[in-house]
Formats: C-alpha cells, sequence, structure tokens
C-alpha cells in the first residue's frame, strides 16, 4: 500500500471517528509537462506536479457534506474533515444520500494496461523536437501557412485513489500523452485558422507529428476564400470531429440526473426507436488503451460497456450512484469527477459505431450541401433539444467539395436529427475520448444570406 | 414597504466554522518576502531577462440546490505557487502545490530551465507597491455563514416555483471564493490583492402544453460584500429566471437569413466580448493571428461605437485592484467612434511589442500563465431612447436575453446565442421566437450599428470568459443597441 493509498484510507477513517455515517476521498495526484514552439524555437515550457483530494460525507441524519483540499499538512486535512462535516449542518436531509454499496461497487474491471512507461520516461527534449516537426511540416503544406495560433506537445501521468467506509479501497495509474496543431493562413486580406490534435494513452498509439501538422494545415489552407452562402434547407454532413461533438450532446441527453428531473428531450423514451437502425452509440469504459478507460468511476463503481442507442433504439441512460438511487435504476459506472467536486454524470469513452460507407460516398451522394468542419458555440440543449450553431466547412455540389463557407449557422432539433441521420462512414476515429465517423443527415436549416 | 422576510434560518451552525475559513485563507503573509527573494534568485540562476512568483491561496464555498431542498454544501481550499522566467521571448512555467521549501526551490530551477545562460549569483529584493482599491468587503465572503449562503438559494427557488404553476424544476447554485493573491518579480515589485467573488444563480425548467419544455436562467454577484443580496434579492433573481422560462412558452421557429436586430441592455454586453474584445488582445495580435493586428487607427466600427474595457469597476466581477502580474487595473478605450485605439496588453507580450502593460495580464490560478484579458468590457452610450429604437423598426428581432458566446478571432466569425427573443413587428414586441443565435464578423457587425441607447446597463455579474483552457470571471454591458442586417441562425426558411 503506497503512502497515497493510505493518506485516503486515514481520512475517511477520521471522517468516521468525527461522527460520520459514511466517508470517501478521492484523491489525484498528477505529473505534467508541455511545450509549445514558435518559428523553430520554444515558446514556452511548463512543468508540474499537483495533487488534491476531495471528502464526501454523509451524516448519521442522512445529510451531504463535501470539501476538498491540495494541502495534505496533517494539521490541515483535520480541519478540511472537519469543515466537511459541519457544512453537511447545513445540506437538507435525503434518505436516498449515500455511498455505493459493496454491491454497487462491483470488482474494479479488467481494463488491460493504462500506463505506458514509454510516456511516463519521455526525454525532455522529446515534446520540443516532436512539437518543432509538426510546426515544420504545417509549414511546408502551402506558403499560405503564415504562422500558427499554437503548436505543441504534452505529457501527462495521473493516479487516482479512492477509499470508502464502504470498504472501498482502489487506485490506478495512466499515462496521456498529445500533439496539437492550430495553423493560420492568409490570402488576399483573408485569414483563416483552424485545430487538430491527437490524444492518447500510449506512445506507440499517437499519430506522427507530420500527420498532425500536415492535417492542421490543410483544414486551414481549403477554408481561405471563405464566403456566405444564402438561407435554404439542404443535407449537411459532420466530419468525424464535428460529429464526436454531437454524439456528445445525445449523451448529454442521456444523463440520467436530467432525465430524473424531466429536463430532458430523452425522457420517457427508453426502449423507442430514435434513429436508424444503423445508429449504435455506446459509452465504453473499458475499451482497450481507451483514453477514457478506468477500472473504475469517479466513486469507485466498476466501469463497463453501455450501449446508449443500439440499432436506433434508446436502450439505457447514464447514472452514478445517487441518480439511479432517485430512479430506481442501477449505476451505470459513470460518475466523474476530479478531486474538487461531487460526482457529476458522464462519459468515460464514447463514441458512434463506424458504418459501411466511405466519407467520399456520403458526399458523393449529395447534390448540393454542406459539409461541416468547424462549429462555435454549444450543442444541443438537452431539455428542448434545440440545436443551433455557427458552422464553417465546405459546399458540396454535384457529390464533389466545391468551395469553402463562413459565417453561417446549422440549426435543428435533436430528435429530428437523430431520425435524419441517413448516412454513417466507415471512418471512425478518436480525438481524445470521444470518436465518430462522418454522419449525414438528411436535412438541416443552413442560416445565411 | 416591507421587504420579504431575510431573517437567518434557525438551524444551529457552528460557530467555528467561519473565523476557521479566514484562518485558513489569511494566514499571513502567502509566502515571506525572503523566501521569495530567494525563489528568485534562484529562476535566474541560468541567466534569464525576468522572474516572477506568484502566490495564491483561495477558500471556495458552494451551495447546490435541486428539487427544493439545499442538496449539498461544499467547500474546498487551493493553494499554490508559479515561477515564471522569460528569456527573450522564450518562457519557462513551473508550479507546485507543496509549498515546502524544497519542493518550491525545485519549481523555481524546473522553469529557470528555458534559460541557457551561464550561474549567475545575483539576488533580488521586492518592496511592495501599494494597490488601489475597487471593491471593499469588510467581511470576507469566507467569513460569512454558509447556513446565510444555503438561505438565499432557499429563497430564490421559493420565488421562481411561486411565480407560475409551470414551473417545473429549479436548480439553484451559490458560490463564492476568498482568494488571496501576491506576486513579486526581479523588477523589485511586489503586490498583494484580495478578492472576493461570489454569484447566485437559477435554472429552471417550465413544462407548458403537449410537454414543451422552456429553460430560463438568471443570477449575479460579484466582487462584493454579502449584503449586496438585500438588495438584488434571490427573490427577483428566481422570478427573472422563471418569468422568462414562461415567456417563451409557445414560441415560434426562428426566421433564418438577415434581420435587423435590437440587443436588449446589460448581459448582451456578450456580443462585444464575442465580436471585438477577444480579437484585440495583444498575444493574438503580436503573432498575427487576430483579424484586428495592423488596424490601430482604422476604422473597425461604425461612428456609433465606443468601447471600454475598464478594471476600476467599482465592486464589478469583472474588476482587478491588480492583474496576476501585480499590474494597476486600468479603464481602456479600444474603439472610440468607430476608431481603433488599441490593444489589451499583458507584461509579456507589451514588452516584446515596445508598449506597456496595461493592467490586462489575468490567470485562472497559479497553475497557468498569465494571457492578456478582458475585465469588463462595455459600449459607452448613445442619445437614443431605447423605446424609439424598437418603435423604428418595421420587421426584425427583439434580443431580450442570452445564453453565451464564442468566436474565432482569425477569421472573426463570432457567435451569440439568444435564449429569450421576439418578433418585432411595425414597431411592436410579438411572439417569441426559440432556438434563436446570431453569427457574424466582428468589424463587419459593428460597421452596421445605427442605433445605441441611452440606458447603459452593466450585467448582472454572471460572466466567466474561456481562452486557452483559462476561465476568468469577467463583465460587460450594453445600452439597447441596433444592429442592420445581422445573420439569425433559425430553422425557418422563407
Amino acid at each position: 500500500m503506497n503512502n497515497y493509498e493510505q493518506i485516503a484510507k486515514k481520512i475517511v477513517q477520521r471522517a468516521k471517528k468525527k461522527g460520520a455515517k459514511q466517508a470517501e476521498a478521492f484523491l489525484e495526484v498528477g505529473r505534467q509537462s508541455s511545450c509549445r514552439v514558435r518559428e523553430g524555437e520554444i515558446e514556452d515550457l511548463t512543468e508540474a506536479t499537483s495533487k488534491g483530494v476531495g471528502l464526501r460525507v454523509i451524516t448519521k441524519d442522512n445529510r451531504l457534506g463535501f470539501s476538498y483540499t491540495s494541502d495534505f499538512d496533517p494539521a490541515s486535512v483535520d480541519t478540511f474533515v472537519d469543515m466537511a462535516l459541519r457544512l453537511a449542518q447545513t445540506a437538507a436531509p435525503n434518505k436516498l444520500n449515500g455511498l455505493p454499496t459493496a454491491k454497487e461497487l462491483g470488482e474494479p474491471s479488467e481494463t488491460g494496461e493504462l500506463f505506458d512507461p514509454k510516456v511516463a520516461e519521455l526525454p525532455g527534449d522529446w515534446k520540443i523536437k516532436t512539437a518543432l516537426e509538426m510546426e515544420k511540416a504545417g509549414k511546408a503544406v502551402d506558403a499560405r501557412i503564415t504562422t500558427f495560433n499554437s503548436v505543441g506537445a504534452g505529457d501527462y501521468v495521473a493516479e487516482v485513489y479512492v477509499a470508502s467506509s464502504e470498504g472501498l479501497s482502489a487506485g490506478f495509474a495512466g499515462t496521456y500523452v498529445y500533439l496539437f496543431a492550430s495553423p493560420v493562413a492568409a490570402a488576399n486580406d483573408q485569414l483563416q485558422t483552424s485545430y487538430w490534435m491527437d490524444y492518447k494513452r500510449f506512445l506507440g498509439d499517437l499519430d506522427s507529428p507530420e500527420q498532425v501538422g500536415r492535417e492542421a494545415a490543410r483544414r486551414a489552407v481549403r477554408m481561405l476564400g471563405a464566403k456566405r452562402v444564402k438561407s435554404q434547407q439542404v443535407p449537411v454532413i459532420f466530419d468525424p470531429m464535428m460529429a464526436s461533438s454531437f454524439v456528445g450532446s445525445i449523451a448529454a441527453a442521456a444523463d440520467g440526473n436530467a432525465i430524473y428531473k424531466k429536463s430532458s428531450i430523452f425522457v420517457s423514451k427508453l426502449g423507442k426507436k430514435l434513429a436508424p437502425e444503423h445508429v449504435t452509440v455506446v459509452d465504453d469504459g473499458l475499451l482497450k488503451r481507451g483514453l477514457g478507460t478506468a477500472p473504475f468511476d469517479g466513486e469507485g463503481v466498476a466501469t463497463r460497456r453501455t450501449p446508449l442507442l443500439e440499432k436506433g433504439v434508446l436502450r439505457s441512460y447514464l447514472y452514478d450512484a445517487f441518480t439511479a438511487r432517485k430512479a430506481k435504476a442501477k449505476t451505470t459506472g459513470n460518475a466523474a469527477r476530479g478531486y474538487n467536486s461531487l460526482p457529476h454524470i458522464g462519459t468515460n469513452n464514447l463514441y458512434l459505431e463506424p458504418g459501411t460507407k466511405p466519407p467520399e460516398e456520403l458526399i458523393r451522394e449529395v447534390k448540393s450541401g454542406f459539409y461541416v468542419t468547424a462549429m462555435l458555440g454549444r450543442g444541443a440543449d438537452p431539455v428542448t433539444g434545440e440545436y443551433s450553431r455557427g458552422a464553417n466547412g465546405l459546399w458540396i455540389e454535384n457529390g464533389e467539395l466545391a468551395y469553402p463557407v463562413q459565417e453561417v449557422t446549422v440549426a435543428g432539433n435533436l430528435l429530428q436529427m437523430l431520425q435524419d441521420m441517413d448516412g454513417i462512414g466507415s471512418d471512425l476515429q478518436f480525438r481524445g475520448s470521444s470518436g465518430a465517423p462522418t454522419i449525414r443527415f438528411k436535412q438541416l436549416t443552413v442560416s445565411g444570406d | 414597504m416591507p421587504r420579504a422576510s431575510a431573517t437567518t434560518t434557525k438551524r444551529p451552525t457552528p460557530a467555528q466554522l467561519a473565523p476557521l475559513a479566514t484562518r485558513q485563507v489569511a494566514a499571513a503573509p502567502l509566502l515571506p518576502q525572503p523566501q521569495l527573494e530567494r525563489l528568485l534568485a534562484v529562476a535566474m540562476e541560468r541567466g534569464a531577462d525576468f522572474a516572477e512568483v506568484y502566490v495564491e491561496r483561495g477558500l471556495l464555498t458552494a451551495v447546490v440546490l435541486e428539487e427544493g431542498r439545499i442538496k449539498s454544501a461544499q467547500t474546498g481550499l487551493t493553494q499554490g505557487v508559479g515561477v515564471r522566467v522569460i528569456s527573450g521571448a522564450k518562457v519557462g512555467y513551473a508550479y507546485s502545490d507543496d509549498l515546502e521549501e524544497a519542493a518550491l526551490l525545485r519549481t523555481a530551477r524546473t522553469a529557470a530551465m528555458i534559460a541557457q545562460g551561464g550561474g549567475s549569483e545575483q539576488s533580488y529584493k521586492v518592496s511592495r507597491t501599494p494597490a488601489p482599491s475597487y471593491y471593499k468587503v469588510p467581511t470576507p465572503l469566507a467569513d460569512i455563514d454558509v447556513a446565510r449562503k444555503a438561505e438565499l438559494v432557499l429563497r430564490a427557488d421559493k420565488a421562481a416555483r411561486g411565480f407560475d404553476k409551470r414551473i417545473t424544476q429549479v436548480n439553484g447554485s451559490y458560490a463564492d471564493v476568498t482568494k488571496r493573491i501576491a506576486v513579486g518579480n526581479t523588477l523589485g515589485h511586489y503586490t498583494e490583492d484580495t478578492q472576493d467573488l461570489c454569484r447566485l444563480s437559477v435554472q429552471v425548467v417550465a413544462e407548458g402544453k403537449n410537454k414543451e419544455r422552456r429553460t430560463g436562467f438568471y443570477g449575479g454577484g460579484g466582487r462584493v460584500s454579502f449584503s449586496h443580496f438585500d438588495t438584488f434579492t434571490p427573490e427577483s433573481v428566481g422570478r427573472e429566471a422563471a418569468r422568462q422560462a414562461i415567456a417563451t412558452l409557445g414560441a415560434a421557429e426562428c426566421q433564418a437569413g438577415p434581420q435587423t436586430v435590437v440587443l436588449a441592455p446589460g448581459w448582451s454586453g456578450i456580443l462585444l466580448h464575442e465580436a471585438v474584445g477577444h480579437g484585440l488582445e495583444a498575444d493574438f495580435i503580436r503573432k498575427g493571428t487576430s483579424l484586428f493586428a495592423g488596424k490601430v487607427g482604422q476604422k473597425v466600427a461604425s461612428d456609433l461605437v465606443t468601447v471600454i474595457d475598464d478594471g476600476t469597476v467599482a465592486n464589478s466581477r469583472g474588476s482587478i485592484n491588480v492583474d496576476d502580474e501585480g499590474v494597476a487595473g486600468e479603464r481602456k478605450v479600444l474603439i472610440e467612434k468607430g476608431v481603433l485605439k488599441g490593444y489589451m496588453y499583458d507584461s509579456f507580450n507589451a514588452k516584446l511589442m515596445g508598449q506597456r502593460s496595461t493592467g490586462s495580464g489575468r490567470r485562472e490560478s497559479f497553475k497557468h500563465m498569465p494571457l492578456p484579458r478582458m475585465t469588463n468590457t462595455y459600449l459607452a452610450p448613445g442619445d437614443h431612447h431605447p423605446e424609439d429604437i424598437i418603435k423604428e423598426v418595421k420587421r426584425g428581432l427583439y434580443c431580450a436575453h442570452f445564453g453565451g458566446g464564442q468566436v474565432d478571432i482569425t477569421n472573426g466569425n463570432f457567435v451569440f446565442e439568444v435564449s429569450e427573443a421576439y418578433q418585432i413587428e411595425d414597431g411592436k414586441l410579438g411572439r417569441p421566437v426559440k432556438n434563436a443565435i446570431l453569427i457574424g464578423v466582428g468589424p463587419e457587425a459593428l460597421k452596421n450599428v445605427s442605433r445605441v441607447g441611452c440606458d447603459p446597463m452593466p450585467d448582472p455579474g454572471l460572466g466567466t470568459c474561456g481562452k486557452d483552457g483559462q476561465s476568468v470571471p469577467v463583465g460587460v454591458g450594453l445600452p439597447t443597441l441596433r444592429i442592420d442586417n445581422m445573420t439569425v441562425g433559425g430553422t425557418k426558411v422563407a
């Protein structure tokens, strides 16, 4: 048992001794470093270690208190335990308050390896070299790439420990490594930018710096000359990056807490067919080498694979222990949190399963439409399903990407959009912990001139 | 006039909690000066141009309400030190939440790695620069009994539910932070500040016929004493959130395409923040990534447009006595009668550009490097009466309340979400419309400003601005404003 695991256990013991009915400590320790470059030189280097612990207590009269601290000095930790208990007196008693029971916790899931020693021991100059390669590769794409908003690389090693009065004591360590590039292209008094990145647990899974730099530059350059189009209703295609944010809107509507509070358009839709046969959306906490993979969630509950939409049918909502108890459902292991927050419902690895059509074919089948590659604003409002965002991308004419478009919006409603998903590409890709292939909607409203 | 009762609840709360909170934050000094000077010397060991030590300790309190009762009360302590070392245009940054001497020295040495020079043995002395005072909060918010904070949220909940029986859900929260910062650097400057900040907010859901659901959101606060909520009452917050949700029941689909839009005063200032604010931040200007780069002295908006960023507004959410580099907050005229006057500078970008800092260097916490950021960004009032502005519009959209916004500073595209809007027909407000969003390109939109009201209004203290993964509190403000030919995103095509 290491020192951090002991600290977590001690905090729980102290809270119990001080009169808590139940107590849970969630402790995080991290070490991160990142580098950005500009014009062939280092722009900045950042390195740090950080830590923190959050304590959830349930009092004998079922009130909930929470406190966190990044100061592990024993006297300070004692104070923070006392504060959690005192604060609980301000909250209302609620019989449903409670930590996950031993039965709900289950055994931590078998996830396979999440820690890459190659990432943990990356030489100091790897990030500098990688970032410089990205910048160089991006610039080489086109003379019109004039500069970068930023281009860089970073890594992060994180350990999580969670202990509770319900017999929980678990921990795991994981690594993360990422590349990002945001170049600027200029021509005829117009500036355009784009963004591309990769984010993985294992160094061997990471795209090469040339790939990231080139793709970012290609996306920026093709936007030069962008203009508005007329307002109209046309088929709209989201590239995989935009598609994955749309899938995030689906998950937000499946948030069990929002469902319980009747604040989601998915209320009373369980078991209903909301999308065509080829639409399957999954949250998978066990995905091999996944960025969002973990043996347990933010309150120690074993993670699992949860289909949200299966062949178009809404199969499940996402729950943590408390919300599941309220809704008389079972936790799905979707408690997300940092040490400084109470658990809330989040996703692990969220993705839309790929279809069989290459993305080019989805485009080819469109006579006149919009291929969206960047958006501004928030996704769907989970309460009303309304979807309205600024969009940039390329106009499709006779099955070909014809010219760049900016300063327009796309609007629709999440339920209608789900029904209208008439094409799913074969090109599933993960950028971080969510993934999607190219998707096509039969019709959305484009607002412009 | 009797006010709504504001007696505190009689639930026993430990009297010890408050002083305990203050002791956690106010244990002075944040870092003994000799220790800070030692860190500066170590940070300069490899011969850099400049080093800075930023120290922070903050105590957060939050109360969350769901389903008519207080779900949880929370508190958290954040403390740490960030060391920044600058060598030419290169920056080294390291931070630590461990305040033991060995850990801090390691942090300073890590940041120093950016410099390539030989060992310098210089020592550095700092002396305290007095800071101005734009927010006086005699009793730190951390010292106010948490039961009183809970009561605010309960009262807001009751008012929202009492507004109309169609209000089916109310989520409320109150959060405050009492934060102390200290900044010392190799120029010999040392500054301290105590920053209190609070926000009460309520989000509601209304349910109308055929399961139609609409939402409403309202709240506010600032760098204010707790007594702020005697006048900015939780009842007014709850009622306003409820009013928005009820008012938009039965809303029509929004027409897509260019329209004349009229913006209500206040929170609509997000438009400025997105349309021009971000594009005038010095880092984007220096890197040539903003479409406003190289445009000082040029006309970027209509004659009616004067934009100010002011960190010195009394008690405002976006105000700063000193920025996070220790430079005093300032009032800056960014655009005067349509002409671009200047940019917002932090020290680092200012030095590289041969300018001076405008007190705009802000950071979310010790875990971040300072960036040029806005404070309170508002539009100077004009001389049109708000009623007349609406009356003159034959057909258009009145935007009463807003969600958020976002901008791509490179091509200048910005969006601005309208959560409550009404059709204007022959100078009168008509049916509410839903799912509206405005989109434009900064300078073009501002050139189309055709009426500016005489009713300047700051937002109630709601705004948080995100940039490069850092969130900082900001203020915005706007009088009633008319913009012609603005693209409205909607679902209906004529």
